[in-house]
């Protein structure tokens, strides 16, 4: 039974999957090359085939937006593409931000039936 | 001069294939939080008014993988689908229900109380994931249209949510 279980997990783990990843989970803000502004630095790699987009966004810890510039709060990620991204925030928001979240756009003419939205939410270190 | 040509020849080309032999391949491991989607699912139409991802009545439902490399440092949080994101126009409202499941996990031992560890909010289910490793889970949707009324014919989609949250 456990052999079968371990099999199917195999099979499983062997079939073509489509991710979405973002790292660092725990990012840190540093001083940026302006004043008043602290910046930190993301990755994201893309291995969904069906998304070419993805939204950024700062959030407070109930999920409230908080205002940060980056290049394009959404921007194109090509499949199996790797982007390197910094975002900047006010320094008086330093102890409001809590988490950057990067969530997967989906168009509209998705011709599946039901699709799923991912969503990663990296927290800032030592919230 | 034959001589002369390689040794000229032989001095030009070995800084550059000194060059070619350097060519470096980095990587950086650190904790990371993957959602996959293995599947995302199709309804079935077992009558005029319903649409459901239920395999008896001719639907698939959709299925998403956590992989976590840290333990105890994420929380899955999913949501079935509670609308259309497009669709033929609808005659009447639609009613809707959901639920999300553990399918299989890849350590029975560190996740087998995922399902029963549950925490419902709404319509979204949160997942403590307190090991590493990878965990599918199974979202089923089904949508009734309200006084029985028909679902026209086209390409109804729904969109369900699955978001990784670092603890």
């Amino acid at each position: 039974m456990k052999m079968l279980k371990y099999f199917i997990v195999g099979i499983m783990l062997a079939l073509p999957v489509q991710a979405h990843e973002m790292v660092p989970t725990y990012p840190r803000l540093e001083q940026s090359h302006m004043d008043g502004l602290l910046k930190t630095t993301m990755k994201m790699f893309n291995k969904r085939a069906d998304v070419e987009y993805y939204e950024i966004g700062v959030f407070d810890k109930d999920f409230k937006p908080i205002p940060f510039v980056t290049a394009y709060n959404v921007f194109k990620l090509e499949y199996l593409g790797h982007v390197t991204f910094d975002i900047y925030i006010r320094a008086q928001d330093k102890n409001r931000a809590v988490y950057i979240c990067s969530k997967s756009k989906l168009r509209k003419d998705n011709d599946t039936k039901t699709a799923i939205s991912s969503k990663i939410c990296s927290k800032f270190k030592d919230r | 001069m034959i001589k002369k040509t390689a040794v000229i020849l032989g001095a030009v080309l070995v800084p550059f294939a000194s060059i070619a032999a350097e060519v470096p391949i980095t990587g950086t491991v650190e904790s990371r939080c993957i959602i996959q989607t293995d599947t995302a699912g199709t309804f079935g139409n077992p009558n005029a008014y319903t649409l459901t991802t239920t395999a008896a009545d001719g639907g698939d439902a959709a299925v998403v993988r956590y992989d976590v490399s840290l333990a105890d440092a994420y929380y899955a949080e999913i949501t079935p689908p509670t609308q259309f994101s497009s669709s033929p126009s609808l005659p009447d409202a639609v009613t809707w229900t959901g639920s999300v499941s553990v399918k299989t996990v890849s350590d029975a031992t560190g996740m087998g109380s995922y399902e029963t560890d549950k925490l419902e909010v709404g319509a979204t289910d949160r997942y403590d994931l307190t090991a590493t490793g990878s965990t599918w889970f199974a979202i089923e949707a089904e949508a009734t249209m309200g006084g029985n009324k028909a679902f026209a014919g086209g390409t109804y989609t729904a969109v369900a949510e699955a978001v990784c949250i670092a603890k």
